[in-house]
């Protein structure tokens, strides 16, 4: 041994969650990185509604209230069974963890296979004007996300499935859900800004 | 006539001429305090960039002053003996107090120093700004990949001007001048008169000017805009009002059919070749508008905004080779016979 | 060398055998991976550090070789040296490589070397990402090269405004090469600033409470905080740019209800900060010179600290700065002059700090040193000229002009390189356990000094009398040519400099003397520890008593001790605190981060000709990150079962 005085940490457990756990802070800065790029998204729609003599450009339907609603509520409801997750995590619940990581994941295919519609019925697409433009790489970013949900949930599912299940990966599914509320929360502006604005909310598609 | 001298503005001599003169000049940079060239942001002829000279002889000032007093500082702490002995630490405590009073003087000074400055800049900037006038001359500028396309306003059509490369403005009178781009983004820029505005595509904007005196002021493109951003010059000429109104006069004037087979000639090789296609000469069949204005080419001292002085020689070397004197431009270079070259030339310099 | 010997006592006792036996498991634990794949494959702080020192340094001489092309070019007026087609792609290149591909690579791999080592860890918090880093970044310099090499090289400037790099007028692949090197090199500082953050706060060694961390560690925090917040605005913009080249979007055509001002926005808030992100860990570094050199504490430190905290915040207010010539609104304008201005009160402050550790202390003139009061010199003349930018009235007259290429130049070189240079001498003997010449030393920092005030002091002249930069040639009417032949000149003493310089670093790594644990007497953890670092950096975590952790190592003050050795275990300690808090096992060397970079950099570059790049790189791409997460049950942890 050395001659100093020692600090023994042998006792201290190997795993811990939270802001306790450096992943976290991995997570965290990456919600931070991607959270500014949404609102710089965000800025750069105002910036150019700023500019703009007719916002939405004429001739823009929307593509159906009833359809955009049921959409993010879809997509709030995919939280609760996160949360569970998460929840049943923190008690080791392997079979729970896997129940609602597919309940969820079952509805943000569900979110993800409306949006297509979604898109279908726009009247515009991406080269149409720079409203287009705006509107298709948002969603077209927030899709990515989207996509990259479904697959940790399915890669995690694999992994309940087949093991071994360590008990690190109880925070990474912590994470997951925290990762997951991310997701949501940064969609919920751009529905407000892109489909309950007023000058569209007047012209409603059949 | 290019030899004259240009009474501070910089304009454009011949080629080969007054380099000495140039040489002298930064030479004396170095040497006199008053290191004023004829041509600069710090050699104003008008009353914007006389204010801004005020603000940068002030910057320059104050600055200087907290340069040296930095260096002074410093070379005080280097060269002082050292007060402390002992293993390396902290400051003790005594002396660290007493340094940090002259710490937080300095940065009292720097925050009262920063206020004076900050004042001093706003109020520069209200005053250039509070150029105007009701009753004032507007030129229209729009910046072309590589040359500048000029275009005095009137209500009237027939007293509306074009021309290219070349503003005459009439002294002592704030001028107008509204800017537009064609292509990317521009950036008008005379030392003499003004700070420079940028000419971006669907921002048209505007900027007021005044010579203070007669002179040839010299502007250059100051925003990169490809290619050829080194040769987008042009030049501000300042005249007295009633030389200005001589020239407006002038520029009015349709040229009249020339009488001269040779220019006859000449004519006909420029609206029936490609000239046309691309350039406008008031009067005739050529109306092309890709390129600048040749109505008055005669008239104006430099080519190729502002890269060469107008001479028969440099005209017809353009006119063959252009893509040698500035290489991607988009002129493209033409083939002429030796006769129609040489008509050409005496018909374009028989544009005045 | 010099220095008083100070007992750190952190070295075990070699004769104690519990001790040898220990310190074998380490070695055999923390062995760096070996060949080829093992190259590739190797995660650890210190190796991946030197890599990118050494790629950042390579790009720096070959930006510096562009500049002196430059330089050549416009010695005399009319020049042919270079054709404008070749001389725009030359200085955009020379401007891209030295802000994305040198400066900010070569400070974020000094943090990625020196930060573990300061605070007292084994590696950095997510060493996987820290390879992949890496591998992106060399990715994008070497596809912006190749590009160069094919007369493929962009040319609309490091800040490549729109319409001119837009489709239009900019056809061809030129810009959308520069985009995707954005893209890469964006997501490699990206990941190193997360990677730098959580280290920084969960990995310090116990007792290194938040105000007892290393400045040149703050430093890096605020720089990594800048590009987490500042970086996503030029990914997003470079993203648009693409699609607006390569998909026909219209953010940036006024035709179609876009905006060209857009794009400089979006730039500037990116490309201010950016150049803080350049700045601040230099002047980490150079706090870090002084205390060894002139033997006491740096002056003030949480006055340090807040200001570079400050600098932090207000560098993200400032970029309408770039763009006063655009002719927005007076009132903002002034705003932003204020907020410009204000900044001057923080660098003001970390002046002052400065001169006052060194006012009375006992200077020792080594070339670190020198470097530093070269640093002083340049960065007040740089600061006080940017301040004259801020400005607008002023500004209107200088933007764009070689004042600002004087102004940039000497906040780059003088307020970054001087300090960067001095820093690399400091840490060469700990990087490679051997000495630098001092009589070479200070050849190269006088040829680089006065060569570098010989280039760039003319240059202001120059910009007052008028010179546009970005110009490849200018008349001769104009004047300027003897002032820029002096500026050539001097470029080529600074060539010489750096020459100089890099011949030291070779020749040093070959006869250098041998240089022990810490030659300069310094108070940093990562002297306390050999040199250069073994691959677990330290047998015993320390422990932290004070701020200059090694001039305060008491006696008694203990080492951490209870680590397995077995395995890649290390301490995660508070955030406010540094207490123990847990421990954990750290991935040792595996290839997935190379194939993840590879797959990352199919997309992308595939993805400038075809929008088919996406899918075909997200194969390898998903792939790998599949491999990378794969649990391989190593890492100690403890298995569950399914409860039944
Ligand atoms: C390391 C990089 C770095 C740093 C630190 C700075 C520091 C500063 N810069 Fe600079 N700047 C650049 C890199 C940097 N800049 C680059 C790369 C560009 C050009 C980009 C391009 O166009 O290509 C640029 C351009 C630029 C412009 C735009 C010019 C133009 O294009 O027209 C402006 C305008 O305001 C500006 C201002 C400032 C100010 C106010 C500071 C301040 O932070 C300086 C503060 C420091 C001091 C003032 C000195 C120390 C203080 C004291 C000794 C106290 C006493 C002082 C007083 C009382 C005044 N900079
Ligand atoms: C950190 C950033 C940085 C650094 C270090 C430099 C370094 C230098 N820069 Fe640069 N510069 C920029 C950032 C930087 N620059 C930027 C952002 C622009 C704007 C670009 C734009 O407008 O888009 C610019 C533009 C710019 C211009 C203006 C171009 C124009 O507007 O037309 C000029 C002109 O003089 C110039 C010159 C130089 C010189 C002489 C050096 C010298 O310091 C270089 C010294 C180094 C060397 C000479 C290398 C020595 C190496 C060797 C000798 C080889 C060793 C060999 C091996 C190891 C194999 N630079
Ligand atoms: C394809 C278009 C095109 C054609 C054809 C063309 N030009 Fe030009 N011309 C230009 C453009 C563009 C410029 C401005 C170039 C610059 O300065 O960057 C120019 C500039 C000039 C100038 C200088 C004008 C000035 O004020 O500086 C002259 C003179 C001129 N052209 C004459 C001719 C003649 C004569 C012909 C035919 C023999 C011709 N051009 C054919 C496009 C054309
Ligand atoms: Cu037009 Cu530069
Ligand atoms: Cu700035």
């Amino acid at each position: 041994m050395t001659q100093r005085p020692a600090l023994d940490v042998s006792d201290l457990p190997t795993t811990a969650f939270g802001m306790r756990d450096p992943l976290w802070w991995g997570v965290v800065g990456i919600m931070c990185i991607e959270g500014t790029m949404f609102a710089i998204m965000a800025g750069c729609y105002f910036y150019l509604r700023g500019g703009a003599n007719l916002w939405p450009p004429a001739g823009t339907l929307h593509p159906g209230v009833a359809i955009t609603t049921l959409n993010i509520l879809i997509l709030l409801a995919s939280l609760f069974p996160m949360h569970r997750a998460a929840n049943s995590a923190e008690r080791e619940d392997l079979p729970a963890i896997r129940l609602w990581l597919i309940l969820s994941t079952v509805l943000m295919v569900a979110f993800l296979i409306i949006r297509i519609v979604i898109l279908h019925r726009l009247t515009f697409r991406w080269d149409s004007h720079a409203y287009g433009s705006v509107v298709w790489t948002t969603v077209g970013l927030h899709t990515v996300h989207v996509v990259t949900g479904i697959c940790e949930n399915l890669l995690f599912i694999t992994l309940l499935t087949r093991g071994p299940v360590e008990d690190k990966h109880m925070d990474d599914l912590r994470l997951n859900s925290m990762y997951w509320y991310f997701v949501v929360a940064c969609w919920v502006p751009f529905y407000c800004i892109f489909f309950l604005d007023p000058g569209l909310l007047g012209a409603t598609a059949g | 006539p290019l030899s004259t001298p240009w009474r501070g503005g910089q304009g454009v001599r011949p080629r080969r001429a007054g380099r000495s003169e140039g040489k002298v000049q930064s030479c004396a940079l170095f040497l006199l305090p008053n290191w004023i060239g004829g041509h600069a942001a710090y050699h104003p002829h008008g009353v914007q960039a006389a204010h801004i000279e005020g603000l940068w002889w002030l910057m320059f000032w104050v600055c200087s002053a907290v340069f040296v007093a930095v260096m002074v500082a410093l070379g005080a702490a280097i060269t002082r003996p050292p007060r402390e002995s002992g293993p390396p630490g902290a400051i003790p405590p005594e002396r660290h107090r007493r340094m940090s009073r002259v710490v937080a003087g300095a940065v009292g000074v720097t925050v009262l120093v920063l206020f004076v400055l900050l004042f001093a800049s706003v109020s520069t900037g209200r005053a250039i700004e509070s150029l105007r006038a009701s009753q004032a001359i507007t030129i229209k500028l729009t910046g072309h990949q590589w040359w500048w396309e000029v275009e005095y306003d009137d209500p009237v059509p027939e007293h509306i001007v074009q021309t290219a490369n070349e503003i005459h403005i009439p002294a002592g009178q704030p001028v107008r001048v509204e800017l537009a781009s064609a292509d990317v983004i521009h950036s008008f820029w005379v030392p003499s008169l003004h700070g420079k505005r940028d000419l971006i595509p669907g921002h048209s904007s505007e900027i007021w000017i005044q010579a203070d005196r007669p002179g040839v002021y010299r502007g250059f493109c100051a925003e990169f805009c490809g290619h050829q951003h080194a040769h987008m010059g042009l030049l501000v000429i300042a005249d007295p009002p009633a030389r200005y109104a001589a020239w407006y006069a002038g520029q009015l004037q349709t040229p009249s059919p020339p009488a001269d087979p040779l220019l006859q000639h000449g004519r006909q090789v420029v609206e029936a070749g490609p000239c046309a296609i691309c350039h406008n000469i008031q009067g005739t069949q050529a109306s092309g508008k890709l390129g600048p204005d040749l109505t008055h080419l005669a008239s104006r001292r430099t080519l190729a905004a502002a890269t060469l002085p107008n001479t028969r020689g440099n005209l017809g070397g353009w006119i063959v080779d252009p893509q040698t004197i500035k290489p991607g431009n988009q002129m493209p270079a033409n083939s002429l016979s030796s006769e129609d070259l040489q008509a050409v030339l005496a018909y374009l310099e028989s544009l005045k | 060398m010099s220095a008083e010997p100070i007992d750190r006592g952190l070295v075990a006792d070699p004769a104690d055998s519990a001790d040898a036996e220990d310190r074998r498991l380490l070695e055999r634990t923390w062995k760096y991976a070996s060949g080829l794949w093992g190259w590739l494959a190797e995660v650890d702080h210190t190796k991946i550090g030197v890599r990118y020192i050494v790629t950042a340094l390579i790009f720096f001489a070959l930006g510096g070789i562009e500049a002196l092309m430059m330089r050549v070019q416009l010695a005399r007026p009319e020049n042919g040296f270079l054709n404008p087609d070749l001389y725009n792609e030359i200085f955009t290149t020379h401007g891209s490589t030295m802000m994305f591909l040198f400066a900010v690579p070569i400070m974020l791999g000094l943090g990625v070397y020196f930060v573990p080592l300061m605070v007292g860890t084994r590696n950095m918090a997510f060493p996987r990402l820290n390879a992949f880093s890496y591998y992106v970044y060399l990715i994008g310099g070497l596809f912006l090269y190749t590009a160069f090499f094919l007369n493929t090289g962009p040319d609309a400037g490091w800040f490549a405004y729109v319409p001119l790099s837009g489709p239009q007028f900019s056809p061809g692949k030129r810009v959308d090469v520069w985009a995707q090197m954005i893209t890469f090199t964006e997501i490699s500082s990206l990941a190193v600033a997360v990677n730098i953050v959580t280290t920084a706060f969960k990995q310090r060694a116990p007792g290194m409470s938040l105000n007892r961390i290393p400045i040149f560690v703050w430093a890096m925090i605020v720089t990594s905080f800048m590009v987490i917040f500042a970086m996503p605005a030029v990914m997003l913009s470079s993203l648009m740019l693409a699609l607006d080249r390569l998909v026909d979007t219209h953010f940036f055509n006024p035709a179609e209800g876009g905006d060209a001002l857009l794009w400089q926005h979006l730039f500037w808030f990116f490309g201010h900060p950016e150049v803080y992100i350049i700045f601040i860990p230099a002047t980490g570094i150079v706090s870090t010179i002084l205390a060894p050199f002139t033997r006491r504490e740096v002056f003030g430190y949480m006055a340090l600290v807040l200001s570079l905290v400050a600098t932090g915040f207000i560098g993200f207010g400032l970029w309408v700065h770039h763009m006063f010539a655009t002719g927005l609104p007076q009132l903002g304008q002034s705003f932003f002059t204020a907020a410009s201005i204000m900044i001057a009160i923080p660098s003001g402050v970390q002046i002052f700090c400065w001169l006052a550790t060194l006012w009375g202390g006992r200077l020792r003139f080594k070339v670190p040193l020198l470097y530093v009061l070269a640093f002083i010199f340049t960065f007040v003349i740089g600061g006080l000229t940017g301040v004259m930018l801020a400005a607008v009235p002023l500004d209107l007259q200088v933007h764009d002009t070689f004042f600002v290429v004087a102004h940039f130049h000497y906040v780059l070189i003088g307020g970054a390189v001087f300090p960067l240079l001095g820093g690399l001498f400091y840490w060469y003997p700990k990087i490679t356990g051997r000495m630098p010449s001092e009589a070479l030393g200070k050849l190269s920092f006088w040829l680089v000094f006065l060569g570098f005030q010989i280039t760039f002091f003319p240059q202001h002249i120059l910009g007052l009398e008028g010179m546009p930069r970005r110009v490849y040639t200018y008349l001769p009417e104009t004047g300027w040519g003897d002032l820029n032949l002096l500026s050539t000149v001097g470029a080529f003493v600074l060539g010489l400099g750096v020459l100089v310089f890099v011949i030291n670093m070779i020749a040093s790594k070959v006869s250098g003397l041998p240089a022990g644990d810490d030659p300069w007497g310094s108070d940093t953890l990562e002297w306390s520890t050999s040199s250069p670092p073994p691959p677990y950096n330290f047998q015993y975590i320390p422990t932290v008593g004070a701020r200059a952790a090694l001039w305060n190592m008491r006696e008694d003050q203990p080492v951490v001790t209870g680590l397995r050795s077995d395995r890649r275990e290390f301490l995660i300690t508070n955030m406010m605190d540094a207490d123990p808090d847990h421990r954990q096992v750290s991935p040792g060397p595996t290839i997935w981060p190379f194939f993840l970079s590879l797959g990352v950099g199919i997309t992308f570059i595939v993805g400038i000709f075809t929008p088919w790049g996406v899918p075909i790189g997200a194969v390898p791409v998903a792939v790998s990150l599949v491999g990378w997460f794969w649990p391989r049950g190593d890492q100690g942890h403890k298995v569950l079962k399914e409860k039944s």
